[in-house]
């Protein structure tokens, strides 16, 4: 393998870890933010409407965090997997809480 | 914070404000310019008289609605100030049998609405958006659906977040940066551009990033109301209540004067009423609804005071917001200013020029900065043209566009069929030449070209008010009313910007030493960012 190749290789390596930043920051950060907006829509104690738009106003901000978190995690993977997780706790909250007491 | 930190987050910065900046150019131009929404729908009706006293429109905004439309399902009136060109009235009227009966319904249509002057009757101006333009741009762009705009904007405005908030974390020495502004020193002085009119106004394009997505958020966010809501007009209707609907009668009965409602809720208030919905005008269960006005308080959510229709007594008040309520209340009224009196619209419009400047030099220091960097710097790659020639079609062809719809404003014929959307097509037509010229020809000749058009139709345009109509700069100091004296003359200011910049751009020649110097290692460590 010529050096060419090499550094070829690392440049195509660096493009798909930006990719799945990317992929971490956009779409699974939305849903991360979205699923937390959920969580905590139900769980924030107080008047149900307040908890909701407290809970709205949370998750905005969540987004960017959010998308700073995948850009500053050590690799591709790891944002995502990190990210998903975030999300799957929030979604489980959320799905538990909705199952045990319906909604309004 | 660790260096690998402050690395990916430069490299997020400089994405997240490049890709989006063209968009973000736009919406903080539009915005700030939205802040003098009121005083430029004045501006561009140079025909109306300035309005003295409201109650008179009040009872003339009456008088017109129960002549053209008594038997309207709602009617809709603004309660004017001297800041208004008039009292802007729609209707909406009775839904026909089997047609469902939307309350927005009656927006944006022409047969719906009159412009009442200040003498009570109705005003013939011409057709023009004005400063509504400008405000409705800022988030619904033009030429395309709302929804989709606002999904445009509103992912634009999330990036603006991101980039500010890694921008903060790019620049450690953030605060001394901003002491330090190394004039014509090429790359370093866009940085220290960029820095100082970030830094600036950091305050403020934090609080206008995110209370801008806090507008938006119905839209943008509305999964916390799907967790707890099966039927999403529950809580509309508890963040937005109303009084309780009332069934038409049928039997017929005069409405109340408007103007005894208003001064009474006025009282009851203890600030000016700004806005009256009349339900069922001429019906014995007809409703008024006063509004307190926008310009009284921080927050978005004013309070409300229904009264019966027929008799005048006061049926219902709004409930006190919840906390988390009037905080996102407080947080649209921030953005949008309505509260600020003319010193606060003059620091919200400075901070929006600010801005404007934070995002042109941003996407100006991606091209200077991979320039210096290119293996042949005559011939640059395409994505480098590319970027290149959209940040002269965007930041030198949009404000060329919209000096021009100012211009159209006063030459177009006043009888022109459309003239209102022809007004908003001249900017679009006249941005649409600049960015084909900036495709076609050196970038450098259309920057000062560019720059250069939109100063001088800037600077003529008052002298244009001075010698083609009675609303020159001298006419209106003369008569007190500062507002539009004042709008020509901050036209023929930022014009003289303009000029001197396309001065400056035509005479700018890159020094081969400089060049030399950049490339050298020395300068690539002091670089902070991507």
């Amino acid at each position: 393998m010529t050096a060419g190749d090499l550094h070829a290789r690392a440049r195509w390596a660096r493009r798909g870890d930006i990719g799945l930043r990317v992929v971490a920051a956009v779409p699974l950060g939305y849903a991360t933010a979205s699923l937390w907006a959920m969580a905590l829509a139900r769980i924030l104690p107080g008047e149900r409407t307040e908890a909701t738009v407290t809970a709205t106003l949370i998750a905005l901000a969540l987004c960017a965090v959010a998308a700073m978190w995948a850009f500053a995690a050590r690799s591709g993977w790891r944002a995502l997997w990190t990210l998903g997780v975030a999300a799957g706790i929030a979604g489980t909250i959320a799905w538990v809480s909705i199952d045990a007491t319906g909604r309004l | 914070m660790s260096k690998g930190f402050r690395q990916s987050q430069a490299f997020l910065h400089t994405w997240s404000g490049m890709l989006l900046g063209w968009i973000l150019f736009l919406v903080f131009v539009a915005g700030s310019l939205a802040f003098w929404r009121e005083g430029l729908n004045r501006w561009t009706r140079p025909e109306l008289a300035r309005i003295e006293q409201p109650m008179r429109v009040l009872a003339g905004s009456q008088a017109f609605l129960a002549k053209t439309a008594p038997d309207a399902k709602s009617w809709f009136i603004p309660i004017v100030t001297d800041r208004m060109p008039g009292a802007q009235l729609f209707w909406v009227p009775q839904p026909k049998p089997g047609e469902p009966a939307g309350r927005r319904r009656g927006r944006g249509r022409r047969d719906t609405q009159a412009l009442i002057g200040a003498d009570g009757q109705v005003a013939h101006a011409r057709d023009t958006r004005g400063g509504e333009f400008f405000y409705r741009f800022h988030f619904d762009l033009h030429y395309m659906p709302v929804i989709w705009a606002r999904w445009i904007v509103g992912f634009a405005t999330m990036m603006m977040l991101v980039a500010i908030l890694s921008g903060i974390v790019t620049h450690k020495k953030i605060f001394k940066d901003f002491f330090t502004l190394r004039r014509a020193k090429g790359q370093r002085s866009w940085l220290d551009g960029h820095n100082a009119t970030a830094v600036l106004a950091l305050p403020f394009h934090l609080m206008i990033t995110y209370t801008g997505l806090v507008t938006l958020m119905a839209l943008l966010m509305p999964w916390a109301v799907v967790a707890n809501y099966i039927d999403e007009r529950v809580v509309a209707a508890a963040l937005f209540p109303s009084a309780a609907a009332v069934e038409r009668t049928g039997r017929p009965a005069p409405l109340i004067d408007l103007r005894r409602v208003a001064a009474d809720a006025e009282r009851r208030l203890g600030a000016p009423a700004s806005f009256i919905e009349v339900s069922d005008p001429g019906d014995a269960a007809a409703r008024v609804t006063v509004s307190q006005s926008f310009g009284s308080m921080l927050s978005s959510r004013t309070p409300r005071l229904a009264y019966d229709g027929v008799s005048g007594r006061l049926v219902w008040r709004s409930p006190m917001p919840g906390a988390a309520a009037e905080t996102a209340g407080v947080m649209i009224g921030l953005h949008a200013g309505r509260f600020a009196g003319y010193g606060g619209r003059w620091l919200y419009f400075l901070c929006g020029v600010a801005g404007t400047l934070m995002v042109a030099s941003g996407l100006v220091l991606w091209t200077v900065k991979r320039r210096e960097r290119l293996p042949d710097p005559t011939r640059p790659h395409v994505g480098f043209r590319l970027v290149e020639r959209l940040n002269v079609a965007v930041i030198g062809g949009f404000p060329l566009g919209v000096a021009a719809f100012f211009w159209a404003n006063r030459v177009l014929p006043v009888d022109l069929g459309g003239r209102a959307e022809w007004e908003v097509n001249t900017l679009f037509i006249v941005w649409a030449m600049s960015a084909v010229l900036a495709f076609v020809a050196k970038p450098r000749l259309v920057w000062s070209l560019l720059f250069a058009a939109t100063g001088v139709l800037l600077v003529v345009l008052p002298f244009y008010d001075i010698v083609a109509t009675d609303r020159g700069i001298l006419d209106m100091l003369a008569r007190g009313d500062l507002v539009i004296a004042v709008i020509d003359a901050t036209m023929g200011v930022f014009g003289i910007s303009f000029l001197a910049v396309a001065h400056r751009v035509a005479r700018h020649r890159p020094s081969a030493k400089r060049v030399r110097k950049l490339r050298s290692a020395e300068a690539r460590v002091l670089e902070p960012a991507e």
